[in-house]
């Protein structure tokens, strides 16, 4: 399958949050309690439970409302850094260009959690396993639009191929720059090019948006530093996971139970 | 929109909106309340559009404004007279469209007035108008006398032009709140782009001077001639799944299917009540008798007539009406089936009172509504009510067969797609039942008053089916047993010979069930798809398309052709069904001319003059009062749209303040311990209600649904940060709002969206709040209708739940 | 290769090393395969959303008479496949837990429901029908003829003491029985919400 992307046009988004349900109702996620955090949002933060959510910011002034929603969910990144965190090699990327966790491998230790820049995944506690937005790849697979995507009613949200979708992106960019200037692609060349690629009305830190965001540096080192060296540098990468691993657990997010 | 156009339905089409140059979004939330309408606005403004957003908060539809206003809620009409004033001093109306489609010309009647906010004709003991003096001046012919030019001091168009004289854009600045620079603004966008179109909904209608805001919208269309055109026309975005059906239907006490007048108790014959409704109700009221009571109307029985029950005409009994009767112990049992009154009444203090009077209140709904449990209200104690409740399991909407009607008229069939859940039953199953029921208990009555029950046709077989009831609706060829092809056939039928149970849906199954095509093939480009299940009248998808030619018959817009005349073939033809008076009389010919086919002076009515066309002109022999063809609809409250202060208000009427108030406003007033009216001193701010995107009106589905309630968990208060400030409040403390009537505590919600502004100077504040909670469901919180005023439309019976008086403190 | 999570940790850090170090699964290669689609061997039926007044089509994917999914329909040309919140959220109404599923009856003066049957039910509200009709019927109107200054009886056949709420919420065929079954029992006290 080619690599596939999702352009999130926040132009067009109302904030209907009609992508937050078609999310739960497809990967058959529950509802949590919630109440009105800000505006007319109400879902803090990723979840176990909930993969995707809009926020809501309202920028006023010269007498002037900016209402910006954006639809938050995981960006599926082209260089992904808990894909690279991930221990148990439960992460790993399609060639549609999504980032996916297998759950039969994953052991909830919290790496991906901790390396995310965007703080997408988050451990279930009980089942000790690392959730976020699978990209609906089961649909994707099958030559369906994710559940977000087919749901969305004002064209916030589209689904194709990239070079196809990233071409159309910049031409509305231009489009919606006359009116906002500040107006500006997110995920084009972050990350190593993200499959979820924003269309934002505003600077990245407007959207509480990471301006630069990059991969830890324990990660690199193990990864990019380490890694080509391959086989004959067994020992070297052995204690580069060791130092990740305890970087991890300065952090906190290195969880052992039952063991 | 009847008054105007001859038809109470939105114009044009969801898909249509695409074809738009221009929207004014005035009195809808669409981005929330109708999402959809989001997808065709977006595509337009992709093409360029412009959107205009009029709303008393920046709204999630405001966020994808072009232009945002900030309104004072219910005082539209000061802008928009402003906005009719501009277009006339500026010529920016369109003059062909004005002369030819309009009744700019006709001659108003010379004792028409309008006087210190007041129209010819009140009566103010009664509260009401007589509107014998809104007629026009008329010939021998009894036709209305027409004017040379627009100039003629007593066209409709010179009527117009004084009458909106007084409303500038400074005086409806402090009016309104807006800038006038921005109202300026507002009329040259709109102005700018054709076609544009309007979209309301209940930001429009609730208020007690709703049906004049919509006839300010019908002039302004008329003005610029977008009435009939695609991208044009006035989308009046229909609140419910089904609520153009159910009008089409007539759940309506002052209406029979098929917006047939209702008899009143006049109407001894149906002579009579053709002497007040025009002759040409006469064949629908018979179909729809035959449909009824089948061979049991004959023409020697009058079609049954005396069968049908016959309104008091001075018993106002819509809606609201209807709970303050029921308060006063008229019913003694009613039927509630698929609404919620207890959270959506305003003022539900009088609904709470009324349902106790009842011996019994039968119930069909999906889940346990508040109106169902309202014995067991928290404060309220069971003991003391003695109504007995039966309630209903009823099936969802894809657990049964049937059609629902959507904003855009479409007719579309469903099959059942689950079975229902546990023993629940489609409503139609358990009136069939109930009405066999009931006529096995009149089994051998030979009562007079029984006749209608064992006369009636009622055989939707042992398992009442949906498509025969549907047949019933398309009617049939009464002759010969057969199902009526067309409207075109139905309306070649002879008075009695063809049965209907509601005219406008003639049609739908005659060949085969075309509520049920889904053919989505669109080739012309607008998305008229016409062959996408059906669509009232006959199919049409664009209203009063014949106003989108020229006076030859051709179209003016070259990129959005919809109908044509086709002189070769002599016939109008085109790309959606022509909505003309009869398809092979062409442009040259009186009814080839009309563009408003149910207006009674075919055209649109700038000017809702009280008329009454075809009444013959020599007395008839036998001295009964003469018949006419068709009446005008009328507007109750004036001719021509006027500003009127809500009936709680912070101020007084800049135009007139002795009439500070619509004079013909129903405002409950049989109960004054529970319509109590606040004064601006103790409750000095204004609250406008309104409903999410995440939750669906009294919320009875959706607060019981998780997933929406995750995503709203509870009903707030918006206010202003300087209203915040002054009551010393932050985002996420709990309120107190309170009105004369009552008080809710809910969380606050502190927003830039609104602005304090000024009235005549004074600094003011709007609060807002969603209506959709009540005390049962998986997500309980306050009613917003303890606040909310018991005031309607003299017209429509709609309460003002756009504006009341408030005040709020720190819980 | 399947680890378990308790293998895992005993495995420890040297079998990550020897993945990483080219020996295990590379995920820049690794292909989405396998992802079975739990729509498959369901039936599609397009209905109609039952909120605003759009008109949205809906495809529900049934699978052993059991609804699995529910999404927008592609092919309705209003909506094209999309679905607002509450349109997608329609599942669950379908298994409600808080469905109402049997009739039931609130006797005078209690304070809870008692379950009945479907025949007790209607049986009951006939019966108060018809006990109502008799109770209130109003055969004329008494009115002042203007022309004469007399009084005349207008015959007009109302049950006055009967109201009937509904619904812009229920198909046409319902709406429509509702508005005959109103008048042909005598009550043109027949009103719902489209006024409000």
């Amino acid at each position: 399958m080619t690599r596939k992307m999702i352009l999130v046009d926040t132009s067009k988004c109302t904030g209907c949050k009609a992508c937050t349900v078609a999310c739960k109702e497809w990967n058959e996620l529950p509802a949590e309690k919630t109440q009105l955090v800000t505006s007319y949002q109400t879902q803090k933060d990723f979840s176990p439970k909930t993969w995707t959510y809009v926020t809501f910011i309202e920028k006023y002034k010269d007498q002037t409302m900016n209402f910006l929603m954006r639809k938050a969910q995981c960006f599926h990144c082209g260089d992904p850094a808990c894909l690279k965190a991930c221990s148990s090699k439960a992460i790993r990327q399609t060639e549609s260009g999504f980032v996916v966790i297998d759950h039969k491998k994953c052991i909830g230790c919290g790496y991906c959690t901790e390396n995310c820049p965007f703080g997408v995944p988050k451990v279930d506690q009980t089942l000790q396993k690392s959730f976020k937005c699978t990209g609906c790849i089961d649909r994707v697979e099958n030559n369906l639009k994710p559940a977000c995507v087919q749901t969305c009613q004002t064209g916030a949200l589209m689904f194709g191929d990239y070079s196809d979708l990233l071409g159309q992106a910049k031409n509305r960019l231009s489009e919606v720059q006359k009116t906002h200037p500040q107006a500006q692609l997110y995920g084009e060349k972050e990350m190593g090019g993200t499959t979820y690629v924003y269309l934002l009305m505003d600077r990245p830190e407007v959207y509480g948006l990471p301006v630069n965001p990059t991969i830890p540096l324990s990660l690199t080192l193990w990864k990019d530093v380490v890694r080509p060296v391959g086989g004959i540098a067994v020992g070297g990468a052995a204690a580069a996971v060791v130092i990740g691993v305890f970087a991890n657990i300065v952090k906190g997010s290195y969880r052992s139970k039952d063991d | 929109m009847s008054p105007s156009f001859g038809r109470g339905a939105m114009t044009n089409s969801w898909s249509d909106l695409q074809n738009a140059e221009v929207f004014l979004i005035a009195g809808s939330n669409c981005a929330e309340n109708h999402p959809i309408a989001m997808k065709w606005i977006n595509r337009a403004k992709e093409k360029g559009a412009k959107m205009i957003v009029v709303d008393p908060r920046f709204t999630r539809t405001a966020s994808k404004a072009d232009l945002f206003a900030q309104i004072r809620p219910g005082t539209d009409i000061a802008y928009l007279g402003a906005i009719i004033n501009y277009i006339i001093e500026n010529q920016l109306y369109d003059r062909n469209y004005v002369l030819n489609y309009t009744n700019a010309l006709l001659k108003v009647a010379k004792d028409y007035k309008f006087e210190d906010g007041v129209f010819s004709g009140y009566d103010a003991k009664s509260r009401k108008y007589a509107v014998t003096s809104w007629g026009y001046q008329l010939g021998s012919d009894n036709k209305p006398l027409k004017a040379d030019s627009l100039e003629d001091p007593d066209s409709v168009f010179s009527k117009l032009k004084t009458h909106y004289s007084r409303y500038t854009f400074e005086t409806a600045e402090k009016i309104t709140g807006i800038p006038a620079v921005k109202i300026k603004q507002i009329a040259d966008t709109f102005c700018e782009g054709k076609p544009g179109t309007i979209l309301y909904a209940l930001g429009m209608t609730q208020h007690t001077t709703g049906t004049q805001g919509i006839r300010a919208y019908a002039v302004i269309q008329l003005l610029l001639g977008n009435i009939g055109k695609a991208g044009g026309g006035i989308n009046a975005l229909r609140g419910e799944p089904n609520v153009q059906g159910s009008t089409d239907m007539a759940n309506l006490f002052n209406n029979l299917p098929g917006y047939l007048p209702h008899p009143i108790n006049t109407d001894q014959s149906i002579r009579d009540y053709q002497v007040r409704n025009g002759s040409v109700q006469e064949k629908p009221l018979v179909a729809l008798l035959k449909a009824w009571f089948g061979e049991h109307a004959r023409k020697d029985n009058d079609f049954a007539f005396s069968y049908l029950p016959k309104i008091n005409p001075s018993v106002n009994a819509s809606m609201v009406k209807l709970f303050e009767m029921m308060d006063k112990g008229q019913f003694k049992l009613a039927f509630n089936f698929g609404s919620n009154s207890l959270v959506s009444i305003p003022n539900r203090q009088l609904v709470r009172s009324a349902l106790t009077k009842l011996d019994m209140l039968v119930v069909s709904d999906l889940f346990e509504v508040e109106t169902a449990q309202f014995w067991r209200e928290p404060g309220v104690k069971p003991a003391d009510i003695n109504t007995e409740v039966i309630m209903f399991p009823a099936a969802f909407v894809y657990e049964k067969d049937g059609t629902l009607t959507n904003s855009s008229r479409w007719i579309q069939w469903k099959n059942a797609a689950l079975k229902p859940l546990g023993e629940a039953k489609p409503d139609l199953e358990i009136l069939d039942s109930l009405f066999k029921r009931i006529r096995k208990l009149y089994d051998g009555s030979t009562d007079a008053k029984d006749a209608p029950i064992l006369n009636a046709r009622w055989d939707y077989g042992e398992e009442a089916s949906a498509l025969k009831v549907l047949q019933e609706l398309n009617g049939y060829d009464e002759t010969n047993g057969k199902l009526t092809q067309s409207l075109a056939d139905y309306l070649k039928a002879s008075v009695g010979t063809v049965s209907t149970g509601c005219w406008i849906y003639a049609g739908v199954t005659g060949n085969g069930n075309l509520a049920a095509r889904r053919k989505n093939s669109d080739s012309t480009g607008l998305g008229l798809y016409k062959d996408w299940s059906f669509a009232w009248p006959g199919n049409i998808r664009i209203l009063y398309n014949r106003a989108s030619c020229d006076e030859k018959g051709q179209p003016v817009d070259d990129k959005r052709k919809l109908i044509w005349w086709d002189a070769a073939n002599n016939v109008w033809s085109g790309n959606d069904g022509p909505d003309v008076v009869d398809k092979t009389k062409g442009p040259d010919t009186p009814e080839g001319k009309q563009s408003f086919r149910m207006n009674p002076e075919g055209a649109g009515r700038l000017f809702a003059a009280n008329y009454m066309s075809g009444l013959p002109v020599v007395p008839s022999a036998d001295g009964l009062p003469a018949i006419g063809v068709r009446p005008a609809g009328l507007c109750v409250d004036g001719p021509m749209p006027e500003f009127y202060e809500p009936t709680e208000s912070p101020t007084d009427n800049l135009l007139h303040p002795k009439v500070s108030k619509s004079p013909v406003a129903l405002i409950l007033s049989s109960s004054p311990e529970i319509q109590k009216m606040g004064k601006a001193n103790d409750f000095p701010h204004v609250l406008t209600t309104y409903g999410v995107v995440e939750h669906f009106c009294a919320g009875g589905i959706t607060r019981n649904i998780p997933w929406l309630n995750e995503l709203m968990p509870e009903p707030f208060a918006e206010l202003s940060k300087n209203l915040a400030q002054k009551i010393g409040i932050k985002e996420g403390d709990m309120v107190e709002v309170s009105s004369a009537r009552g008080k809710v505590t809910v969380r606050a919600l502190v927003t830039d969206r609104l602005q304090t502004y000024k009235v005549n100077g004074k600094e003011t504040e709007t609060i807002g709040m969603p209506w959709s909670w009540g005390f049962a469901s998986l997500s309980p919180g306050p009613s917003t209708n303890e606040l909310t005023i018991a005031a309607l439309d003299p017209g429509a019976g709609t309460p003002e739940y756009k504006v009341c008086l408030v005040n709020v403190r720190r819980a | 290769m399947d680890v378990s999570r308790r293998g895992f940790l005993k495995l420890s850090g040297l079998s990550i090393a020897a993945l990483a170090s080219g020996l295990g699964f590379d995920p820049t290669i690794a292909e989405a395969k396998g992802f079975v689609l739990k729509l498959e061997g369901s039936k599609k039926i397009p209905s109609i959303c039952h909120f605003c007044s759009g008109g949205c089509g809906m495809l529900l994917y049934v699978k052993e008479g059991k609804l699995i999914h529910l999404e927008g329909d592609p092919d309705h040309p209003t909506n094209e496949g999309a679905l607002c919140p509450k349109a997608a959220s329609l599942l669950s109404v379908a298994y409600s837990p808080n469905r109402v599923t049997k009739p039931r009856r609130r006797a005078p003066g209690s304070d809870h429901w008692e379950e009945i049957s479907w025949e007790d039910a209607l049986n009951r509200v006939a019966q108060k029908t018809k006990e109502v009709r008799e109770a209130t019927w109003k055969a004329n109107d008494e009115i002042i003829n203007a022309k004469t200054g007399q009084r005349d009886l207008l015959s007009v056949n109302r049950a006055e003491g009967i109201a009937f709420l509904g619904s812009a919420e229920v198909d046409n065929e319902e709406s429509y029985l509702i508005s005959k079954f109103c008048r042909i029992i005598g009550t043109p006290y027949n009103e719902h919400q489209a006024r409000i």
